[in-house]
């Protein structure tokens, strides 16, 4: 088909154009920023959101326990996580009905119909306005930059940062980068007013109608003034500050990953810590990178691991990067339960965590029976929750997802093809 | 559906043109005129009852008062469409009707305008190539959140509608800020030079490239078609200052053939590109002769460029993934050596009637199943034999692109283990020692210049800043600029630089300023006839969607475009006949709602993929874009001979007969991966083709799940005749109809729109939703109405009184009053391109143009140059 993907930035050169432009706005706090803060008391609503996705999938019989209920044996894959056992619960059975194949992945927060309004935005629409930052795309092990799972109402994709440095230097703006925006306000000001000054001029030139339109120009002229005015203000306000250090350089590339992802939560749980934003979503991508896993080096790429062809000893190996990410995913959730509120909730529990994936057997590029986690969000969690989904009455994925609308606050009849909600099983 | 507005042409008249502001003066109304006036019109709409505030019983009518005008051209279109008086009143004869539209066409000719539309704002679409092309910045994309264009008559481009708020204008200034950046960025200083060193553990291991033994790391391949199956790189090693540095490699070889010497190869790889980049896409730094199995160290100075890091390649390596290298490599490797063999047979098939997956054989995983079977002492060498069938097959399957890929990274293990390898221990980067321009650097200068010209020999700032500044500011507001304007922006930058800040600072700000001035975000100001300028503007912004080329700029500037002649051919050059164009995609999917497609997802009943729905929309573009190409005549609109869609998709959707019982004269003229697009044969007067019996705007029209015959109609009326119902009254009734005893939709709508309140516009209405039901929600044709399984019932009576019995009859009858369709098509193009909509005496012209093409015998593309070369075009 001809370019009616999302129209993501081209180029590297571009992404950075735009990363920058954030990094700007970010320099510019709004006055709400961070003033909206205070703790939900009701223990039935969480406060944030974060989606999860990998693109090579998770590997069913390695992340399906055997038996469903609370009492079932932990899978491998999700071993590193044992320690939050009470913390969160697995799905199978569950999707969105959505076409197979690769091009389709992004049915995973999108439903049945891939790449439209997708689940985070969704929330961050409804709950991220009164952040920093509405919400935030993040993405390790990004070979080529063009893939994101977050898509706005209008259906364009969102591009992703994929480097540790940005993500960083939105959260905490450096003296530099507060120097450089004071000094754009500044020059910007003195000179408003010969702007105003020719705009003034063309205005005269118009006919009386014409004039009576270019009011639109005048008004919102005047307010943007304002709003330089309370954003130099804003600059001697304080923004969350942080004693955490990055490494020299931003571990971009795939074979990255694992060390992109740890750094990644850990940013993210301060940015959640610190209210910078209330909706996340983290990419996890899969190419050809070797990895070594405690020390022994895998027998092949991501991607060609995960076309296992069943082969024991290459399955084998695809658990072990799947592994190796839950264990990145151990230390964000371990992070987040040690942090409490003053009421003493902790951060997990004000976070609902979906982590999950749009391809349900990478091998056979099969998007049925979607690989699918929840923790955290003050659920009643500890079990294996299997859907039968040859059951006419069979709930979806997005059912699940209405749930976890409803736990955010946010009460809505439908998600993509769904209509439910997963309530009854899961509260 | 919110995208679907009832608007239509009667409420934008009042105030939507330039009048002398002189007392209104009333003029006489006829008293025959008055007469009929009050016998048919005064028993809801006089100075008493005034419904819907319409007052049409007077004796003189100010007809300089936009607002009367307003009026009695509203009084005109509903009498014209019948949709006044309602159903249930007396009804004038039809000389009265006559009578009063004469009365009413002669008074509004007279005193309605040509012209009328405000200073248009750019909309998104426009603003984002007016970066684009301004700047030669050909992938700038618009920041996440920039604020919405708000639609009205249909389209994002009406003057009113384009409304400046207080959020647009702070993102206006943001890109400012960022295209300011663009051109010219804070200076750079020189860091400290550092020393940065990637040990073995820092190299990046890809697919079979590249492995660890001991302290070195192995390199086996030569492919040059993707680094990820050749190379290695530090990964942790991004310089992020573009200067010059000194580079290190230690490297030996690892058991050479015949003591050969081996080629390293340093490239300069973008950290953040792909891993799937070929070799040869990044700048070669130096290539140097490894001659010695103990480490040799190879140091150079290089350039290197911000975001840049090291690419390892052994050049010269006799194993690549080429098919033909690595058949022959095995080849050999078999002749060579029968237990090689043997295990390779044993490998790929490991039992007799039974091929292994070659995916899961990929890299180290396929080599040990392989080792194992080599080191087997049974391994069984009966048949392996140069002669037999497997080794055949095998040497078949690596002469296919995809399995050498595979079986290429089995067989690198060999080498890796084996030899010949090249061995690299270690790399450091030490630097930068001087600053030097990278791409990015020079990009920028370039743009700059482009923007700026460059400074002349010896030229001071202020003259290099006025000079530049002048032919920027004319770019950029598309018109000359009188010298006032440039030295408004010109001081700007001279008060900057007085208080201590650089020329380029001074200049930083020129672009942030001028990139938010009302000249630059408003295009067509020249009040009247547009000007050359406005007029170059207008006509590029509608038949491109991008700011005039600099042959009509120049054009525009010699004034030529007075010239019929130039006017024409400038005309033809622009007008675009590629499906897609930005103009095609943008107004069909205006037009006909396709725009709405993403947001449908047909319910899982229609079995309809989000590609299949995809294609829907595109043949819509292809259909308006074969249009222009060939110039079809109108009536193609609704009845062609031909479909522009996949094979596969008539088939499914459109009942086109299966391959093997095609007509003929099919070519194929699209072809991609996933479908191609051929033109298909198909009878006019059937089912299929034309704008509604397109899969895209049947399924625009419906919701994915259900048919909405209410809809359809309106859509129909709005879009496909020109006749839109007027709004929905405010003051409509609850609704407690009867509806006991109706089974079909048919019966259910007829319920509630019996009320002559509702009857007077649904009479319009729902025939031609039923004409269309036979549609399903995604445009297949169906005989039945589902659940209820009644036959559809598709027959009614049109607005002017004729009866049909469905569909095949309404598109004999649109194709008879062709001229409403065309009439139709060429006022939204109007609206579209000229950001209003056209007033009455615009109308006559687009009326007389419209004959005019159908007396020529004239199609489409005749039609679309006329109505730019009109007055109504040419004029604000």
């Amino acid at each position: 088909m001809e370019a009616k993907a999302p129209s993501l930035f081209q180029s590297r050169i571009d992404r950075r154009l735009f990363l920058r432009s954030t990094v700007a706005t970010i320099a510019l706090p709004s006055l709400e920023a961070f003033a909206e803060e205070k703790a939900h008391l009701d223990p039935k609503t969480a406060r944030n959101f974060v989606a999860i996705g990998a693109y090579l999938g998770w590997h069913q019989n390695a992340f399906f326990p055997k038996e469903t209920g609370a009492a079932y044996t932990m899978p491998r894959t999700l071993a590193p996580i044992t320690a939050h056992r009470d913390q969160f619960t697995i799905f199978s059975g569950l999707d969105h009905r959505a076409p197979n194949g690769h091009e389709a992945w992004i049915n995973f927060l999108s439903g049945k119909s891939p790449g439209s309004y997708s689940l985070d935005q969704q929330i961050a629409d409804q709950i991220g306005g009164n952040s920093r930052f509405a919400s935030i795309e993040l993405a390790t092990g990004v070979g080529e930059g063009a893939k994101t799972m977050s898509f706005t109402k209008q259906g364009v994709g969102l591009p992703t940062i994929m480097r540790p440095s940005v993500l960083y230097k939105q959260l905490f703006i450096s003296k530099a980068d507060r120097e450089r925006a004071e000094y754009l306000l500044r020059s910007g000001k003195s000179s408003l007013d010969s702007v105003l000054e020719d705009a003034k001029r063309f205005q005269a030139s118009l006919p009386q109608r014409d004039r009576e339109k270019l009011d639109e120009f005048f008004d919102s002229f005047r307010a943007v003034e304002k709003r330089m005015d309370r954003q130099l203000a804003t600059l001697d306000e304080p923004v969350p500050g942080t004693d955490y250090r990055l490494p020299a350089y931003d571990p971009i590339t795939p074979n990255l990953q694992m060390e992109a992802g740890s750094i990644m939560y850990d940013l993210m749980v301060l940015a959640l810590d610190s209210g910078s934003t209330r909706v996340l979503s983290l990419f996890l991508d899969g190419l050809g990178q070797v990895f070594a896993i405690e020390g022994e080096i895998l027998k092949a790429g991501y991607h060609a691991l995960s076309h296992h062809g069943n082969d024991p000893e290459m399955i084998a190996d695809l658990v072990a990067i799947e592994r190796a990410h839950i264990e990145c995913f151990a230390g964000f959730l371990r992070q987040l339960s040690e942090k409490k509120n003053p009421e003493g909730k902790s951060l997990l529990d004000d976070t609902v965590i979906l982590l999950g994936t749009g391809m349900g057997d990478a091998s056979r590029h099969s998007n049925a029976n979607l690989p699918t986690l929840v923790a955290g969000g003050g659920f009643k969690h500890g079990q294996h929750l299997a859907i039968d989904p040859k059951k006419p009455d069979a709930p979806l994925l997005g059912d699940l997802y209405l749930t976890l609308m409803e736990r955010l606050g946010i009460e809505q009849e439908n998600f993509s093809n769904a209509s439910r909600n997963l309530n009854q099983l899961f509260s | 559906m919110s995208g679907f507005s009832f608007a239509s042409r009667f409420a934008f008249l009042a105030a939507a043109w330039v009048l002398p502001e002189l007392p209104a003066r009333a003029e006489p109304v006829p008293q025959p005129v008055q007469d009929i006036l009050y016998r048919i019109c005064s028993e809801c709409h006089d100075a008493d009852s005034e419904k819907g505030g319409v007052n049409l019983d007077q004796v003189t009518i100010a007809w300089d008062d936009a607002a009367a005008v307003d009026q009695w051209y509203r009084a005109y279109k509903v009498l014209e469409h019948g949709h006044m008086p309602p159903p249930d009143k007396p009804q004038p004869t039809a000389d009265d009707k006559k009578a009063l539209l004469a009365f009413l066409d002669e008074n509004l000719r007279k005193h309605t305008p040509i012209g009328g539309t405000l200073p248009r704002r750019l909309n998104r679409l426009e603003y984002r190539n007016t970066i684009r092309t301004t700047f030669r910045m050909d992938e700038f994309e618009l920041p996440a959140g920039f604020p919405k264009d708000n639609r009205e008559h249909g389209f994002d481009t009406v003057s009113e509608a384009l409304v400046l708020s207080p959020p647009l204008l702070a993102a206006y200034q943001e890109v400012a800020g960022q295209i300011a950046d663009e051109l010219f960025p804070p200076p750079r200083a020189l860091p400290a030079s550092t020393v940065r060193k990637a040990g073995v553990e820092d190299l990046v291991l890809s697919f079979s490239a590249a492995t660890i033994h001991g302290d070195a790391l192995r390199l086996a391949c030569g492919s040059t078609d993707s680094i990820m199956r050749s190379s290695t790189w530090p990964s942790k090693i991004e310089i992020t200052t573009s200067g010059t540095y000194r580079v290190t490699v230690d490297a030996s070889t690892f058991r050479p053939r015949d003591d050969k010497s081996l080629t390293l190869e340093v490239r300069a790889r973008e950290v953040a590109a792909s891993d799937r980049s070929g070799t040869k896409s990044f700048r070669l730094l130096g290539e140097f002769e490894v001659t010695s199995e103990s480490p040799g160290t190879f140091t150079f100075d290089a350039e290197l460029y911000e975001g840049q890091t090291l690419l390892l390649r052994w050049a010269n390596a006799e194993l690549t993934h080429d098919p033909a290298v690595l058949t022959a490599l095995l080849e050999h490797r078999f002749r060579e050596d029968q237990r090689f063999l043997a295990a390779w047979q044993e490998m790929l098939f490991p039992a007799p009637n039974r091929r292994a997956s070659v995916t899961s054989l990929r890299g180290r995983n396929g080599w040990e199943i392989y080792r194992r079977h080599y080191d087997n002492p049974d391994l069984n060498l009966t048949e392996a034999t140069m002669e037999s069938k497997r080794t055949r097959q095998i040497l078949a399957m690596t002469r296919d692109d995809g399995t050498a890929r595979n079986l290429g990274d089995t067989f690198a293990y060999e080498y890796h283990e084996f030899g010949p390898a090249l061995e690299i221990h270690g790399l450091s980067v030490e630097g930068p020692f001087a600053l030097v321009d990278g791409p990015k650097d020079k990009r920028r200068a370039g743009i700059r210049e482009y923007s700026f010209t460059a400074r002349n020999e010896g030229e001071s700032d202020a003259d290099y800043a006025r000079r530049g500044t002048r032919g920027f500011l004319m770019r950029l507001f598309r018109r000359p600029v009188d010298e006032a304007t440039v030295s408004a922006y010109v001081q700007m930058a001279q008060e900057h630089w007085s208080t201590g800040h650089s020329f380029d600072e001074g200049m930083h700000l020129i672009v942030r300023q001028a990139l938010i001035s009302p000249r630059f975000l408003y295009r067509e100001t020249s009040p009247g006839p547009l000007d050359q300028h406005d007029l170059a503007s207008r006509i590029a912004y509608f038949l491109t969607r991008y700011p005039p080329t600099s042959q009509l700029v120049l054009l525009a500037r010699a004034g030529k475009l007075n010239d019929p002649a130039v006017l024409r051919s400038e005309i033809e050059r622009l007008i675009p006949t590629s499906p897609s164009a930005p103009m095609i995609q943008d107004f069909t999917g205006q037009w006909l709602h396709t725009r709405l497609l993403p947001e449908i997802m047909p319910d899982a009943s229609f079995d309809f993929t989000a590609e299949e729905v995809e294609l829907a929309g595109i043949e819509a573009e292809r259909f308006f874009a074969k249009m222009i190409e060939e110039n079809r005549p109108m009536k193609d609109w609704i009845a062609p001979d031909f479909l522009l869609t996949s094979r596969r998709f008539a088939e499914e959707n459109y009942e086109y007969p299966p391959r093997g019982k095609s007509l003929a004269g099919a070519s194929v003229t699209y072809q991609n991966d996933h479908m191609k697009i051929e033109r298909l044969r198909i009878d006019p007067a059937g089912r299929y083709g034309g704008l509604l019996g397109l899969s895209g705007t049947m399924m625009a029209t419906a919701n994915g799940v259900d048919t909405q015959p209410v809809l359809r109609g309106v859509w129909v009326l709005e879009n496909i005749l020109g006749m839109p119902p007027p709004p929905v009254p405010q003051n409509v009734p609850a609704l407690t109809p009867d509806t006991q005893g109706t089974t079909t939709p048919r019966e259910l709508l007829a319920a509630h729109t019996k009320a002559a309140d509702c009857a007077s516009c649904h009479r319009h209405i729902d025939p031609i939703g039923f004409a269309l039901e036979k549609f399903d929600p995604v445009g297949r044709w169906r005989e039945n109405w589902p659940g209820v399984d009644v036959p559809i019932d598709s027959s009614g009576v049109l607005p002017d009184g004729t009866r049909i019995e469905g569909y095949l009859d309404f598109k004999k009858w649109l194709v008879a009053n062709i001229d409403l369709v065309s009439e139709c098509l060429a006022e939204k193009l109007m609206i579209y391109g000229t950001g209003r909509v056209p007033s009455y005496a615009e109308q006559v012209e687009i009326q007389a143009i419209v004959e005019r093409i159908t007396d020529d015998g004239g199609g489409f593309r005749d039609l679309l140059i006329a109505l730019i070369e009109s007055e109504t075009f040419r004029t604000r």
